[in-house]
C-alpha cells in the first residue's frame, strides 16, 4: 500500500465521478440517436411534407399496433410524414405530447384518447392553437375538428346479438368488462346491456372488471366457474384478450362445449381461436380502416378541403363461418 | 442469570415468522371462515385448487422479493421482467422446436439478467434500489416490447403449457412455488449467505464491520429475485399461451404487499419465507372470495386495500402490546 | 417532594427487571442512580419518564398518584428524560429544535411567529447561561451543545424533574464541565436531576444523595456524603472487589516480541496525517487523546472501515492492502467498534447469531451453516465473557449496554485475531463489567497478541497500557511510560496548541 501522494486518491475519484456522468450522457445522446434513426438529417434537408404528429394510446395493445401500422402505410402514399409517439396509457403525458405537437408546429394532430375526460385538454389545447385534430378510435368530452372510429357500443350490440342468438334466447350471461372508466368500457357495457334487455330470457350473472387483462381473465374465470357452475351458458368479453383468457379457463374445466365464448377487436390471436373453432365469435373492429381514414381526414384538414365530422368505419361479427376472409388483422 | 446458551433452542428467524404472524392467521382463518359461510363453493376441492394455481405466479414473485425486502432493499421492475420472460420464453417455446428446457432455462436466466443488472447498479453505481429498479421497470418492458413487436408471442407448444396444468390433480404452478418456497426457506436458515441476508438488512455497516461482503449479498438477493420473477413469467405465459409484452402491469406490488402483510420489515432484517406464503395466500382467497360473492369491481379494490392495511396494523398493535 | 416511585415492579419476559423499588426526588437536588448494567436503572427512569407502565406500585408527582401513558403525559406532569442517544433533527435550527411541537403560533391559523421563536430560544439558553448560535443547524453542534439544547428543551417545558441517563458518555472534559455548570443552574432553579452515570468521579462531583439498585433490587439510599468510592463499588457489586484498579500493574509486563504491526506515515484527508507506530507481539499500546484528535479514524484505517489514502500497513513484516474490512480479518486483525449501534451489532439478530457472525467462515467452512457448532462456539463465548441474557434466541437488542458491548468483543475474539484493536471498549458499561474486559485485555497480551486500546478514560489507559501513544489534531505527539507518567502530563500534549 504505496501511494506517492495523499491527493492522488481523491483525485481519482473526482476523475472518476466526472468520467461517469460523461459517459452516462454520451450513452443517453447515443441511443437516442440511434432508434430515432437521425432525424436530424431530414430536418437538414428542408422536407416539404406535410407533417402530422400522432399520440396513441399504448403501443403494447396489439390492436393500436395495427391502427398504426395502418396509419403508416397510408401515410407513405399520401406522402405525409409522421411523427409517432406513444402515450403510455397515460392521458396527463398525452396532453404533454399534443403540446409538444403544438410547439413543433405539425400541420395536424391525430390523436387516440386514453381516457374520455382526462385526454379533453389535449384537445382543447390544440383547437386554441389552431391546430386540426382529429380523433381516432376513441372520443374525449371535449370536441375534436373530425373524428374516426367506430361506435362501441356497435360492437358489443354485434357480440351480444350473437350470444342470445346461439343460445336461443335463454341462460346464464357472463360479461368481462374492460379498465372500469374508460370509454370503450363504458359504451361497450351499454351496447351490451341494450340487448339484455331485449331478451328478458338472458340472464345476466355477473360483470366484473378484468382489465383488458389475458391472465386476470383466466383467473375471473375459475372464480366465476366455482361460484355459477353449470349455469353459465355464455360469457362475452370485452375485448379478444379477455376472451382468450375466458376460453383457456372454460377449455381446462372441460365446458367448451357448452359455453359460448365471445369476444371483440378481431386481433390476430383471436381470429386464430376462431379458425380453429375454439373461440365462438369476435367482432372484427376495422383497424386498418380507423387507421387509413384518420390520416386521410388529418391531410384533409391541411389542405383545408372540407371533411365530415364523424367517419364511422362499420364493425363485422366474425365466425368459423367467414373468418377465412380476414386476414392476419 | 448467567447465559444459558442453547437453553430455548430457538428457531432461525426464517421460520420463526410462523409462529408470530398471529395476525396475518387470524385474518387467513377469518376470511376463510366469512366465505365458507357466505358460498359453500369456496371450501369445494376444485376451488381451493383454483386459489393456490392462481397465487401461485404472486407467490414466486413475493418469495423473490422476500430476499431483497430482507436486504433493505426493494424490486419495482418484477411486473416487466415477468413480461420479458414470458416473451423470451414464448419464442423458444413453439411446437416442436425445443424441448421444454430450453424456454424454461431461458425466461428464468433472462429474469436473473435483469435482477443481477439491478444488483450491479444498486451495489457498485451506489443508485438507490427504488431508483434502479425503477429504470429496469421501464427498461425491461421496452426490451419486451422490442422482442415480440408489440404483439402477444403465440403458437405455444402443449409441452409449455402444461406447466400450467394439474399433476396428479394438483396445479403444477403450485408445485412450483411449493419447491421455490422450501428452497428459498432452506436457504434463509441453513446457508451462510442467508444468514448474511439478514445481518446486512438488520445492520448494513455492523454487517461490513464483521468482514461481510455486503454487495455480494446483496447482488446474490437481487439476481435471485429476478431469477424468481423470470420463473414467474414463465408460469405466466404458460398460463395464458403467450408470451405477452404487457403482460404483469403492476405485479410488483402485490408481492410487496403480501410480503410485508408477511411480517417482513420494509426496513430489512426481519421476516421470512413462511410469513410471506401467508401473506400471499390471504390476498388470494380475498380476490377469490371477492369474484365468488360476485362483489362489484369497485368495491374489491376499497376491500383489498383495507385488508392489507388492516392486517399489518394489527399485527404491529399486537407486536407492540407484546414490547410493552 | 417532586417526584416519587412506589414499590415499583416490572418484568419483561421472563425476566424480572424491578422488584418493589421505592425512590424519591426532592426539589433542587441531584439523585445519582448507580448500579451494573442489568441493575434496573434504565427501567426505573422509564417508568419515572412514561415510557414503561410498571407492573405493580405506582408513580407520585408532588405527592399525587398518576399514571403516566408516555413521554408527553410524563412532560405534561413536568418530568423530562434526556436521552443516552439524542434524538435531533439535524436540518432544523437550534431554536426550532428547541421549541419542536411548541412553537409560537403567528397571526395566520397554521403559521410560527419565527421571531416569538427565536426570542424564546435566546431565553432559554440563556437561563442556563448557554452561548449557543441559535440559528444554526442543529447538525453543526457538538454532543454537548445538543445535550444542552436538550436541558434548555425541557426548561421551556417547565419541567420540575429532569432525568439524565449517562449525559457525559460522549463528552470531552470540558464539555463535561459545561454541563455541570447547566446542573448547577437548573439546581438553582429548584429542578430536581436523576442521575445515572458509571463514573465514579462524577458521581461525588455532582451528587447530593446516592441510591443504589442490584439486581432489579433497591440496596441503599444515602447522602452522598456518607459514601465513599470503594464502598460504593462494594454496594453496587455486592463483594469487594479487591485490587481491581491495580490490574495492569499486576499483569507481568511482556518482553517484547517481534512487531506484529507496523504503521508508516498513514494519511487520510483532514482526519489524520504521517502517523507511524508499531505494536509487538505480547503488548498493549494505549492511544490518547482528545475527541476529534484522529484516534477512531486511524483504528478505523487499520481495520478498514475508512482506508487510509497514504502511507504504509506491514502486518508480520509484510506490507499489505486494507480496503475493507474482510481484507483486515483475513490479515488476523480484529476490532471492537467504538459506536455499538452503527457498526457493532444486528440489533434484531439473536444474541448467537451476532456473535458467530464474523467467524462463519472459520466455523463454517463451505456454504452450510453448521448450528451445533455455531451454537457450541457461543455458548462457550458467552460464558466466558460472562453474557447475561435471556435465552441465546434473545434479541441483542433487548441486551443492557454492558451485555452488548460484551457481545461485540466476543464476536471480535471469536475469529481469533493476532491484533486486536479496541476503540473505546468500557464506554457506557458498568463498573463490574469494566473490570472484567480489563481482565480480558490483559489475558490477550498474555496470549501474545498485539492490542492497541483507545479510550477516554485516562486511568484505564494507564492502567493497562505498555506503552502510550498521544494524538493531537490528527499527528502522533508523543510516546510515553504509563508507569511514570502522569495524566496531567498526557493531557498537555493532548490540548490543542494554539497559534500564535
Amino acid at each position: 500500500m504505496d501511494m506517492a501522494c495523499d491527493g492522488r486518491g481523491r483525485a481519482l475519484r473526482r476523475c472518476r465521478a466526472a468520467a461517469a456522468s460523461v459517459l452516462t450522457a454520451a450513452l443517453g445522446a447515443a441511443v437516442a440517436l440511434t432508434l430515432s434513426g437521425g432525424c436530424g438529417r431530414r430536418e437538414g434537408t428542408a422536407d416539404a411534407r406535410p407533417v402530422v404528429g400522432v399520440s396513441l394510446l399504448n403501443v403494447a395493445n396489439e390492436f393500436i399496433v395495427t391502427i398504426e401500422q395502418a396509419m403508416r402505410a397510408r401515410a407513405e402514399e399520401l406522402g405525409v410524414r409522421l411523427i409517432v409517439v406513444d402515450g403510455q396509457r397515460s392521458p396527463e403525458r398525452q396532453v404533454q405530447q399534443v403540446e409538444t405537437f403544438i410547439a413543433q408546429k405539425v400541420g395536424a394532430i391525430i390523436l387516440n384518447p386514453c381516457e374520455v375526460e382526462a385526454s379533453s385538454p389535449a384537445v382543447e389545447k390544440a383547437r386554441a392553437a389552431g391546430v386540426p385534430l382529429v380523433n381516432v378510435n376513441s372520443e374525449t368530452q371535449a370536441a375534436p375538428t373530425a373524428f374516426v372510429g367506430s361506435r362501441d357500443e356497435e360492437a358489443a350490440r354485434l357480440g351480444m346479438t350473437y350470444i342470445a342468438r346461439r343460445l336461443g334466447g335463454t341462460g346464464g350471461v357472463l360479461m368481462m368488462e374492460g379498465y372500469l372508466g374508460q370509454a370503450a368500457q363504458l359504451k361497450r357495457s351499454a351496447g351490451a346491456r341494450e340487448v339484455l334487455a331485449q331478451h328478458p330470457g338472458l340472464k345476466l350473472l355477473a360483470a366484473q372488471s378484468a382489465e383488458w387483462d389475458r391472465a386476470k381473465a383466466v383467473t375471473l374465470m375459475e372464480n366465476w366457474l366455482q361460484a355459477y357452475g353449470a349455469s353459465v351458458r355464455a360469457v362475452f368479453a370485452q375485448n379478444d384478450e379477455m376472451a382468450l383468457g375466458a376460453l383457456l379457463a372454460v377449455e381446462r374445466a372441460g365446458r367448451k362445449n357448452d359455453i359460448v365464448v365471445v369476444g371483440v377487436d378481431a386481433i390476430g390471436d383471436a381470429l386464430q381461436a376462431v379458425r380453429d373453432g375454439r373461440l365462438d365469435a369476435t367482432v372484427f373492429q376495422d383497424g386498418r380502416g380507423q387507421g387509413r381514414g384518420a390520416v386521410e381526414t388529418a391531410l384533409r384538414l391541411i389542405r383545408k378541403e372540407p371533411v365530415a365530422r364523424e367517419t364511422y368505419i362499420p364493425f363485422q361479427l366474425v365466425t368459423r363461418e367467414n373468418a377465412e376472409t380476414f386476414g392476419r388483422n | 442469570m448467567p447465559c444459558p446458551l442453547g437453553k430455548r433452542n430457538r428457531l432461525n428467524p426464517g421460520f420463526r415468522a410462523w409462529g408470530s404472524r398471529m395476525g396475518v392467521v387470524l385474518a387467513l382463518l377469518a376470511t376463510g371462515l366469512a366465505l365458507a359461510c357466505l358460498c359453500p363453493q369456496f371450501l369445494s376441492v376444485a376451488n381451493l385448487t383454483n386459489v393456490v394455481r392462481q397465487v401461485a405466479i404472486n407467490g414466486i414473485l413475493a418469495v423473490g422479493v422476500t430476499l431483497v425486502l430482507l436486504t433493505g432493499g426493494v424490486d419495482l421492475s418484477l411486473g416487466s421482467v415477468v413480461a420479458l420472460s414470458g416473451v423470451v420464453a414464448a419464442h423458444l417455446a413453439h411446437p416442436g422446436e425445443y424441448p421444454l428446457a430450453v424456454p424454461v432455462l431461458a425466461g428464468v436466466l433472462a429474469g436473473a439478467a435483469c435482477g443481477g443488472l439491478n444488483g450491479l447498479v444498486v451495489t457498485r453505481g451506489r443508485v438507490p434500489p427504488f431508483i434502479a429498479t425503477l429504470g429496469m421497470m421501464t427498461a425491461a418492458r421496452g426490451v419486451a416490447l422490442v422482442l415480440s413487436g408489440g404483439r402477444p408471442v403465440s403458437n405455444m407448444g402443449p409441452a409449455l403449457t402444461r406447466l400450467a396444468g394439474d399433476w396428479a390433480r394438483v396445479p403444477v404452478p403450485a408445485l412450483v412455488l411449493a419447491a421455490v418456497a422450501l428452497g428459498a426457506a432452506w436457504m434463509l436458515r441453513n446457508t451462510r449467505q442467508g444468514r448474511y441476508l439478514y445481518a446486512v438488512g438488520g445492520n448494513e455497516q455492523a454487517a461490513r464491520a464483521a468482514g461481510i461482503g455486503v454487495r455480494g449479498v446483496k447482488f446474490l438477493a437481487y439476481a435471485l429475485c429476478g431469477a424468481l420473477a423470470g420463473l414467474a413469467g414463465v408460469v405466466l405465459a404458460a398460463r395464458i399461451t403467450t408470451g405477452q409484452p404487457n403482460a404483469g402491469v403492476a405485479y410488483e406490488l402485490d408481492p410487496i404487499a403480501a410480503v410485508v402483510i408477511g411480517g417482513t420489515s420494509l426496513a430489512g432484517g426481519v421476516g421470512g419465507v413462511g410469513g410471506t406464503l401467508l401473506g400471499v395466500l390471504l390476498m388470494g382467497v380475498i380476490g377469490n372470495g371477492l369474484d365468488l360473492l360476485n362483489v362489484s369491481s369497485y368495491y374489491q379494490q376499497i376491500v383489498k386495500g383495507l385488508i392489507i392495511v388492516g392486517a399489518v396494523w394489527f399485527d404491529r398493535q399486537r407486536r407492540s402490546v407484546e414490547r410493552e | 417532594m417532586i417526584l416519587a416511585a412506589k414499590e415499583v415492579s416490572k418484568a419483561f419476559g421472563g425476566a424480572q427487571a424491578l422488584r418493589g423499588v421505592s425512590f424519591e426526588l426532592a426539589a433542587g437536588e441531584v439523585h445519582a442512580l448507580m448500579g451494573e448494567n442489568g441493575a434496573g436503572k434504565s427501567t426505573l427512569v422509564k417508568i419515572l419518564a412514561g415510557l414503561h407502565a410498571p407492573d405493580a406500585g405506582e408513580v407520585l408527582v408532588r405527592g399525587r398518584p398518576v399514571r403516566l401513558r408516555g413521554p408527553h403525559e410524563a412532560l405534561r406532569n413536568g418530568i423530562a428524560m434526556i436521552h443516552q442517544e439524542l434524538m435531533p433533527v439535524p436540518g432544523l435550527s437550534v431554536a426550532e429544535n428547541l421549541l419542536l411541537g411548541r412553537e409560537p403560533r403567528g397571526r395566520l391559523p397554521g403559521t410560527v411567529d419565527r421571531r416569538a421563536l427565536r426570542r424564546e430560544a435566546v431565553r432559554l439558553l440563556g437561563l442556563l447561561d448557554a452561548d449557543l448560535p441559535v440559528d444554526a443547524p442543529m447538525g453543526t453542534l457538538s454532543v454537548a451543545g445538543m445535550q444542552t439544547v436538550e436541558i434548555a428543551r425541557a426548561l421551556g417545558a417547565a419541567a420540575a424533574a429532569v432525568i439524565m441517563d449517562e449525559p457525559t458518555a460522549a463528552l470531552s472534559g470540558r464539555e463535561v464541565a459545561a454541563l455541570f455548570r447547566v446542573i448547577a443552574a437548573l439546581k438553582a432553579r429548584g429542578v430536581g436531576i436523576i442521575y445515572i452515570t458509571h463514573k465514579m468521579d462524577e458521581v461525588f462531583r455532582v451528587a447530593d444523595r446516592i441510591t443504589v439498585l442490584r439486581d432489579g433490587c433497591l440496596v441503599r439510599t444515602a447522602p452522598a456524603g456518607e459514601l465513599d468510592e470503594s464502598r460504593l463499588i462494594a454496594l453496587m457489586v455486592g463483594r469487594e472487589l479487591s485490587g481491581w484498579r491495580h490490574l495492569a500493574t499486576q499483569r507481568p509486563r511482556a518482553d517484547a516480541g517481534e512487531p506484529l504491526l507496523v504503521v508508516r506515515g498513514l494519511s487520510r484527508g483532514g482526519a489524520f496525517r504521517d502517523v507511524s507506530f508499531e505494536i509487538r507481539r505480547g503488548e498493549v499500546v494505549g492511544l490518547a487523546g482528545l475527541m476529534g484528535a484522529g484516534r477512531s479514524e486511524v483504528a478505523a484505517a487499520l481495520f478498514g472501515l475508512a482506508p487510509a489514502e497514504a502511507g504504509e500497513i506491514r502486518v508480520r513484516g509484510a506490507a499489505v492492502r486494507v480496503r475493507r474490512p474482510s481484507d483486515a480479518m483475513r490479515l488476523g486483525i480484529g476490532m471492537v467498534t467504538e459506536d455499538r449501534r452503527g457498526y457493532g451489532l444486528v440489533p434484531q439478530m439473536a444474541v448467537w447469531q451476532n456473535i458467530t457472525l464474523a467467524a462463519l467462515p472459520q466455523l463454517c467452512p463451505g456454504p452450510l451453516l453448521r448450528r451445533t457448532a455455531e451454537r457450541a462456539a457461543a455458548g462457550e463465548a458467552a460464558a466466558r465473557y460472562g453474557i447475561k441474557a435471556d435465552g441465546a434466541g434473545q434479541a441483542v437488542r433487548l441486551l443492557s449496554g454492558g451485555n452488548q458491548q460484551k457481545v461485540v468483543i466476543a464476536r471480535t475474539l471469536l475469529a481469533q485475531p493476532e491484533i486486536v484493536i479496541l476503540d473505546e471498549p468500557t464506554r457506557g458499561i458498568d463498573i463490574g463489567a469494566k473490570a472484567e474486559v480489563h481482565a480480558l485485555i490483559a489475558a490477550l497480551a498474555a496470549q501474545g497478541r498485539a492490542v492497541l486500546l483507545i479510550s477516554s478514560e485516562m486511568p484505564e489507559l494507564l492502567r493497562l497500557s505498555d506503552r502510550l501513544l498521544v494524538m493531537r489534531q490528527g499527528g502522533l505527539v508523543a510516546e510515553l511510560d504509563p508507569l511514570t507518567v502522569t495524566q496531567e502530563e498526557v493531557l498537555s500534549y493532548a490540548m490543542p496548541v494554539r497559534k500564535a
